[in-house]
């Protein structure tokens, strides 16, 4: 049982990741980036490439990672949003990055999922009753700190106030001096950096596979609706909810239910709390 | 160049789809080869797929990836009927559309209610769920293996040939392109454009932009239930994998290559996307990085892709010679005014607060039918705010607001302008891409209903309505002056027109209270007494007329009550005589110190006072 306990909160903090992701760019540019799962698993990918195919130390596999997926996100900013105005000309541009990376990454690593190894350590350690893997702890530990760092950083810091600013009210932010341009760029690196350095992080459990990030990418956004637009702390349980559900409807049912239950759980959220648990709720303004 | 363009327009815009439809219906019949006919089979598939999404993506301006979902729906519907003895493929054909609005629905509108981005995840959440259903209901589908035994088609009672069921299909394309074509010009179309871009817009006209978006949705649903029940036909075996995630992106290129705001740039985008990848096998490999790059350039540059393009040069050459012929037109002063049904708006003790800040407190103001009541007071004194609680967009915290003892308070936005209630903005909105005449049409949405059915069918009643819609819109231009730029581009006008063309819009709707946010502030002197003068006319019809302005004179020359806020409160209420000489306004409004001269001054007749 604790086993998978631990498996669920694993699981669900990966999805707890993609939905900070998504919050760090939506929250400094008002922009849902659809391509921000592909970005992570560009991460895994570069992760494999680093340890498996270059044979790289694990910290030079971090650095690689981290600066290519930064620059890819950056690009995509600069590519793909910032020349676009419509919101939904914007979401057929990312979709269109996140079916370019797709694609890319089958042609490069072809279709079968390919194993990333764990940098330390592979023995299943005993903690609270449960089998666990330390790569699995690792995960969970990470997911929590990001969250707390960042959400920190946006209350303490210049640059998270002025994300805040921007979210509250583009146009006064901009009178207040905040370069909104330049903050959508940089929260879209940001969000590329983060991805690119939990490759290696998430890569033992996720594997590198061409079809990851559809899933996480849906699953995070359940994560994401579950905590509230914009919540970081939302999107942290958001993430564990939909992991308990996933792991243990798969358990407990077969594996054909776990999407349909979190789809019906999506639906649910939408409906009945359309700002999700932890969002705020917003006047209208003409 | 002249005589041929006005050749040109004097062809009804169908002509050109309506010769192509005859040929394609005869391809078969001039020797086109069964696997030819089947790229044309497949091609219309598509086609519906993409034109389904163009209403909701092009028009109502949201991205439902879930069209493969809603096909695999009609589909299924359709095998399994096939496999029961039902093979009538009239009746499957409305079973699938049932079944596809039944899933449009239930995905929309949970989907709708966060933003577009909310409706993209949960269409795309479907798409990933069709092998899980497959598999869950193995006895219905077939399950992975897919749905086998479907029985030959049959059109009411006789077997269908391979020419019979090319035929059902063309035509099934054929009708559901004449019923968008039909939809997407006439009023409802106008409707979507203008909700796409300014929801605030739609709900002051009397639309609700929940319903409109959700519709435009659900209706892109059909076309693929019809694709879904004619592809069970085609092969008699419908399996989960021809509903893949890459259907959907392809569905997508399609749209965004064809124009995504168009009817028939539907057909252009299957056509290219059917036959393209067939022309090279490594295409096949480089699909995905293909559509990609497409979707990116296509988002970035062509938002309005293939169809775009040829409507501009259409724009360009044949409506270019019109144009120059035209004679100038000059504005009527002597026009019939219809009769206006003013209503009694009174506002009871309003407050509103936003946080710790005090917007309104305790405000009364009474509006009669046939009077101008006028509502002034300096920058964040609380005049929009007012508005903005009249026209619904915000809720109160406190007090009544009733329009002829019709509580209108805590009613939505749409609700209170179907009630009659008409309104401009302090900055005007007119939507890019409709012409003059549109705009003051998308004003005729409120006061007399056409059904979308009734719009895409062209039923009587279209008709009747869309001759008064041409009537009023004449009428309207007519006394505002602007009849000659009815078919210009009305984002493009200057200020001052685009007020006016504002004010033509909330007439049109012949409301039972005007309400004009600073009409007069950016008009020249010319254009504020036309404004004037209209104000009158409206008010002698008997219209109920609030007027929120910063123009002291002209409000002291044409209300008949005055109500001036200062900080949330009314400070002085009276006729303009009184409001005058009242010191406090004076002060608090005018910000004089010395009342005297500033009485006298007014008095003198210099230029009113703005701040």
């Amino acid at each position: 049982m604790m086993t998978l306990i631990w498996s669920s909160l694993t699981i669900g903090a990966v999805y707890a990741l993609v939905a900070t992701g998504y919050n760090v760019v939506f929250t400094a540019s008002g922009v849902f980036n659809f391509a921000h799962a592909q970005l992570m698993m560009l991460g895994v990918f570069l992760a494999y490439a680093g340890l498996v195919v270059l044979k790289w130390p694990i910290i030079v596999v971090f650095l690689f990672a981290g600066v290519v997926v930064f620059l890819a996100a950056a690009l995509e900013e600069r590519i793909a949003i910032r020349p676009v105005r419509l919101a939904e000309a914007q979401l057929v541009t990312t979709v269109g990055v996140a079916t370019l990376i797709n694609g890319a990454a089958q042609r490069i690593w072809g279709p079968s999922p390919l194993s990333v190894p764990y940098f330390a350590s592979n023995q299943t350690v005993t903690v609270f009753g449960g089998r666990v893997l330390p790569d699995e702890i690792v995960i969970i530990a990470t997911t929590v700190v990001v969250v707390i760092l960042l959400m920190l950083l946006s209350k303490r810091t210049m640059i998270g106030l002025a994300m805040l600013a921007i979210a509250e009210n583009r146009e006064s932010a901009l009178l207040r001096g905040v370069n909104v341009r330049r903050l959508a760029l940089g929260a879209f690196a940001f969000s590329g950096l983060l991805a690119g350095l939990l490759g290696p992080i998430i890569g033992p459990q996720t594997f590198a596979a061409a079809g990851l990030a559809s899933a996480i990418a849906l699953y995070g956004f359940v994560a994401l609706a579950i905590g509230g637009f914009g919540s970081l702390p939302g999107g942290l349980i958001g993430g564990f909810v939909v992991g308990f559900a996933e792991e243990f409807t798969a358990r407990y049912m077969n594996s054909n239910y776990p999407d349909v239950i979190v789809f019906v759980i999506l639906l649910a959220v939408l409906l009945l709390r359309p700002n999700g648990l932890f969002g705020k709720a917003r006047e209208r303004a003409v | 160049m002249n005589t041929l363009s006005t050749r040109l327009k004097s062809v009804p815009s169908f002509t050109l789809p309506l010769i192509a439809a005859i040929v394609i219906v005869l391809l078969p019949q001039l020797g086109l080869s069964v696997t030819n006919q089947r790229q044309v089979l497949l091609i219309g598939f598509l086609t519906l797929l993409v034109s389904g999404l163009n209403l909701s993506l092009g028009y109502a301006g949201e991205l439902a990836l879930g069209q493969p979902a809603i096909y695999a729906t009609g589909a299924y519907v359709a095998a399994y009927m096939g496999e029961h003895g039902s093979t009538d493929i009239v009746l499957q054909i409305v079973a699938a559309v049932a079944a596809a609005l039944v899933v449009g629905l239930l995905t929309g509108i949970p989907g709708l209610r966060l933003g577009s981005w909310s409706l993209a995840m949960t269409s795309f959440f479907l798409v990933l769920l069709i092998p899980d259903i497959a598999n869950i209901f193995p006895g219905a589908t077939g399950g992975m293996v897919g749905a086998v035994g479907i029985e030959n088609g049959t059109f009411f009672g006789v077997a269908l040939t391979n020419y019979g069921y090319y035929l059902v299909v063309v035509l099934s394309v054929i009708f559901w392109l004449a019923f968008m074509r039909n939809l997407v010009t006439s009023r409802h179309g106008i409707a979507l454009r203008v909700m796409r871009q300014s929801p605030v817009l739609a709900s002051s006209l009397g639309i609700s932009v929940f319903r409109t978006k959700l519709l435009a949705y659900a209706l892109g649903a059909v076309p693929a239930g019809i694709a879904g029940a004619l592809f069970a036909n085609l092969d008699h075996y419908v399996s989960p994998e021809t509903f893949s995630f890459a259907l959907a992106i392809s569905i997508l290129a399609a749209s965004i290559l064809g124009g995504a705001t168009s009817v028939y740039g539907a057909v252009f985008g299957a056509v290219i996307m059917q036959l393209g990848p067939s022309v090279s096998t490594s295409f096949q490999q480089d699909a995905l990085i293909f559509y990609g790059i497409l979707l990116i350039v296509g988002g970035v540059l062509l938002a309005n892709g293939v169809s775009g393009l040829a409507n501009n040069a259409w724009k360009r050459y044949v409506l270019k010679g019109e144009r120059a012929t035209r004679t100038k037109h000059a504005a009527s002063t002597e026009f019939h005014f219809p009769a206006m049904a003013g209503a009694k708006l009174s506002v009871k003790g309003v407050s509103k607060s936003f946080g710790g800040n005090v917007a309104l407190r305790d405000v009364d103001l009474d509006a009669e039918a046939g009077k101008v009541t006028a509502l002034i007071g300096p920058n964040g004194s609380g005049k929009t705010t007012l508005l903005n609680m009249i026209c619904g967009f915000y809720p109160t915290d406190a007090g009544t607001i009733d329009l002829d003892g019709v509580q209108l308070d805590h009613r939505r936005s749409y609700q209170i302008a179907n009630l009659g209630l008409a309104r401009t903005f302090q900055t005007p909105v007119i939507p890019a891409g409709i012409t003059v005449a549109e705009v003051v049409l998308s004003g005729r949405y409120s006061p007399e209903r056409v059904s979308i059915a009734a719009a895409a069918l062209r039923f009587p009643r279209y008709w009747k309505v869309h001759s008064h819609d041409q009537e009023q819109v004449a009428e309207i231009l007519d006394i505002v002056g602007l009849t000659d730029l009815a078919h210009e581009q009305a984002d493009s006008l200057p200020l001052g027109t685009r007020r006016m063309l504002e004010i033509a819009r909330a007439l049109v709707s012949k409301p039972r209270v005007l309400l004009l946010d600073e009409s007069a502030s950016g008009l020249d002197e010319d254009e504020v007494a036309r404004l004037a003068m209209l104000i009158r006319r409206v008010r002698d019809a008997g219209g109920t007329v609030i007027l929120v302005e910063h123009n002291f004179r002209l409000v002291l020359s044409l209300a008949d009550t005055i109500h001036v806020l200062a900080q949330g409160e009314i400070i002085a209420s009276g006729t303009p005589a009184d409001i005058e000489v009242d010191p406090r306004v004076l002060r608090e409004y005018l910000g004089v110190k010395d009342v005297d001269a500033a009485a006298a001054a007014i008095e003198a007749d210099t230029t009113g006072p703005q701040r």
